[in-house]
């Protein structure tokens, strides 16, 4: 998508984009920090105010995660349900084409061969082709996972008799845990509050590759701008980025050998 | 007693405590201690059992008789007057009563009244009893169950027989619900192979009767030991027929059959103790004999579905988390379930023997090592 004006510089990410990283970002670091609070007792607030605040923040991570992303994967395209879907596909999630990415860039690491583009623009039909780093791509489907389990453990730690339209959930998911439990020796509700611990670990983990790996190079630095307020990048700025032309009768085919 | 336990009493006082309906019989019996259940109610309760005398007939398999001893442990009413109260015949119960067995030439001699297998045998025949099951019964070796054997009978097969002739079974205690220590993880565990009388740990599928293909409700009182009054209100409750077998025990009892009244599955005692507000404050105790919170000394009662900490134990008197950190023995699977016990459930060996703490340090240690390197390389633009 090109903006008006100066044609190198394209729309990288919509508004939505942004607004739904930036809540997803302020709600997670929230989460983290008053749920380690409660954990590790560290005494610069209540617990009382850990649990409200990490209760506040729930809801927006919910949101984010679970009615936003799926909003905005289904506005990035127009066409059918198909068009979305490999639209999808070819932006988040991990593919072979990412994965030779991928192979180049440890190589670069360990010292052999340039660092691979991961954003392919495409000028003829003014579309990026694919945008995130591959590793990202990984990230990603991962922290989708670990934000579900992460949500059901929390509701049985929030109330052990939280029901929804008269649905007993959290007995559901007490007993859902009872299933497994036993074979690590732990009671259901021990299992679920780990769990719920090693899913908290694990955004950590993420964010330390997230923003350590991915994001602490400045020729990166571009994409901070983009992300978080102009959403506009540079096709000028050629790090990482690759430009292609692919002739309307063949961006179809290309995009099966995916 | 706390004054809204008496406002309570002074509530239920005025009502027709026996017409009550089931729900808030239950929700009264709850609330209350046994010694004011008993108390209140005495009249009523001996006018309405005047001449029906309930018997019970009370196994003991491979245990502590600790059970037992908490039963004793019970003041005012002590057993005695509790079970006169409840017009109950303790019929049988080994370490209580006076019978022993005896054998002539291998074989039975004299009668019930001096031969404790002759009065089992005899009282089971009769039937209309109540079984209480404490301790837990031995299967090996090999399925013979002769690792326990009274008289010349494993004692599985005993069970067996008084649980087909009760009106209602009783598990008490972690060891006759689900195994207990003597299901432990163990050198010999496979050997000896403890069952419940329902459960093997958590599995509904393991216990003693169903080994015996009897398929009869058990009601599991909890605990390690079990507190007097969670004994003598259900006893209570069954007797005075407020608890119905089978037909309210789904409603009553929660899927590891403990009465929810007592073992709430919505409530833990942590909830309650007397140390939460150093919990709520982020003071913890790292070593032992402090006031702090114990959680990180391993207090399991986070994952405990108990009154203990609002019904309190030694006659009201204090509750475990005083002294030092809860085990949860009154959950299903316990004690492996809570092991190590002194060491807090996250902290427990998880991936080749350590813990998400520890895995947790790696792995983002490695991340941050990376990135580290990453960065470098970047800034360098190799
Ligand atoms: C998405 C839905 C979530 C819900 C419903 C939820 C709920 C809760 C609740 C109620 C507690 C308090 C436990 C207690 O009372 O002791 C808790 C603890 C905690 N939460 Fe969450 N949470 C959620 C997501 C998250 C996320 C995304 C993180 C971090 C990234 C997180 C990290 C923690 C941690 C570290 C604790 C302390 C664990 C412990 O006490 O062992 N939670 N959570
Ligand atoms: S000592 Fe145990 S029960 Fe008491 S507040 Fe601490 S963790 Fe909870």
């Amino acid at each position: 998508m090109k903006a008006n004006g100066n044609p190198t510089i394209v729309e990288r990410y919509s508004l939505l984009d942004r607004v739904v990283h930036i809540v997803h970002a302020a709600a997670m670091l929230a989460l983290i920090i008053t749920g380690l609070k409660m954990y590790f007792g560290w005494n610069f607030m209540s617990f009382h105010t850990a649990r409200a605040l990490h209760m506040f923040a729930v809801p927006f991570l919910l949101v984010v995660n679970w009615f936003l992303i799926p909003v905005s994967i289904v506005l990035a395209t127009g066409g059918g349900i198909k068009e979305k879907f490999l639209h999808f596909l070819d932006h988040y999630v991990f593919g072979p084409r990412d994965a030779s990415r991928m192979a180049g860039i440890i190589g670069n690491f360990f010292g052999k061969g340039k660092y691979p583009a991961f954003t392919i623009y495409d000028e003829a039909s003014g579309h990026y082709k694919t945008k995130l780093h591959p590793l990202m791509k990984i990230l990603i489907v991962l922290e989708g996972l670990a934000i579900v389990i992460i949500a059901i453990t929390g509701i049985v730690l929030y109330s052990l008799n939280w029901s929804l339209f008269g649905l007993p959930i959290a007995s559901w998911i007490l007993s859902a845990g009872g299933l497994i439990a036993p074979s690590f020796g732990m009671s259901s509700l021990a299992f679920l509050r780990t769990l719920h611990l090693l899913m908290t670990y694990w955004f950590v983990f993420e964010l330390v590759v997230h923003v350590g790996i991915l994001e602490l190079d400045p020729n990166v630095w571009k994409y901070y701008k983009a992300i978080f307020w102009s959403g506009k990048e540079d096709l000028k700025d050629t790090h990482y980025v690759k430009i292609v032309k692919t002739p309307s009768n063949l961006a179809d085919k290309g995009r099966r050998n995916h | 007693m706390s004054t809204g336990i008496k406002n309570l009493v002074q509530t239920l006082d005025s009502v027709d405590f026996l017409k009550m309906d089931r729900r808030t019989f239950m929700k009264a019996v709850g609330f209350l201690g046994a010694s004011t259940f008993l108390s209140s109610f005495q009249t009523e309760i001996v006018n309405a059992l005047e001449f029906a005398e309930t018997k019970i007939v009370w196994l003991h398999g491979s245990e502590c008789t600790g059970c037992s001893e908490s039963l004793l442990n019970a003041a005012n009413p002590d057993i005695l007057q509790a079970l006169t109260k409840l017009n109950v015949n303790l019929a049988y119960h080994e370490t209580l009563l006076a019978q022993q067995g005896i054998w002539v030439d291998n074989k039975l001699a004299n009668t019930s009244e001096l031969n404790s297998e002759i009065l089992l045998d005899d009282l089971i025949k009769e039937g209309n009893y109540i079984l209480v099951v404490e301790g837990a019964i031995p299967n090996g070796p090999n399925g013979s169950g002769r690792y326990l054997v009274l008289g010349n009978k494993p004692f599985k097969d005993i069970v067996g027989e008084a649980a087909k002739n009760a009106n209602a079974i009783l598990a008490v205690g972690a060891c006759a619900c689900w195994g207990g220590i003597t299901s432990a993880k163990s050198a010999v565990v496979q050997e000896t192979d403890y069952r419940g009388t329902a459960f093997l740990k958590t599995d509904a599928s393991k216990g003693i009767l169903s080994e015996l293909n009897i398929d009869k409700p058990v009601i599991n009182i909890a605990g390690c030991p079990p507190h007097p009054d969670w004994i003598l209100l259900t006893l209570g409750a069954v007797i005075l027929g407020k608890i119905r077998i089978p037909d309210d025990l789904p409603d009553i009892l929660d899927q590891y059959h403990r009465p929810k009244v007592f073992y709430p599955p919505d409530h833990v005692v942590h909830d309650n103790c007397p140390r939460r507000g150093y919990y709520d404050q982020g003071l913890f105790e790292d070593q032992a004999g402090g006031p702090y919170c114990l959680w990180k000394l391993g207090c399991k009662a986070p994952y405990a579905h108990g009154d203990c900490a609002i019904r309190k134990w030694n006659n009201s008197l204090s509750v475990c988390t005083q002294a030092g950190p809860c085990s949860a023995c009154v959950e299903p699977g316990w004690p492996d379930s809570s092991r190590p016990l002194y060491v807090e459930s996250e902290g427990k060996g998880v991936l080749l023997g350590e813990n998400v703490g520890t895995i947790a340090k790696v792995a983002v240690g490695a991340a941050a090592v990376a990135a580290g390197v990453h960065a470098v390389r970047r800034m360098k633009g190799e």
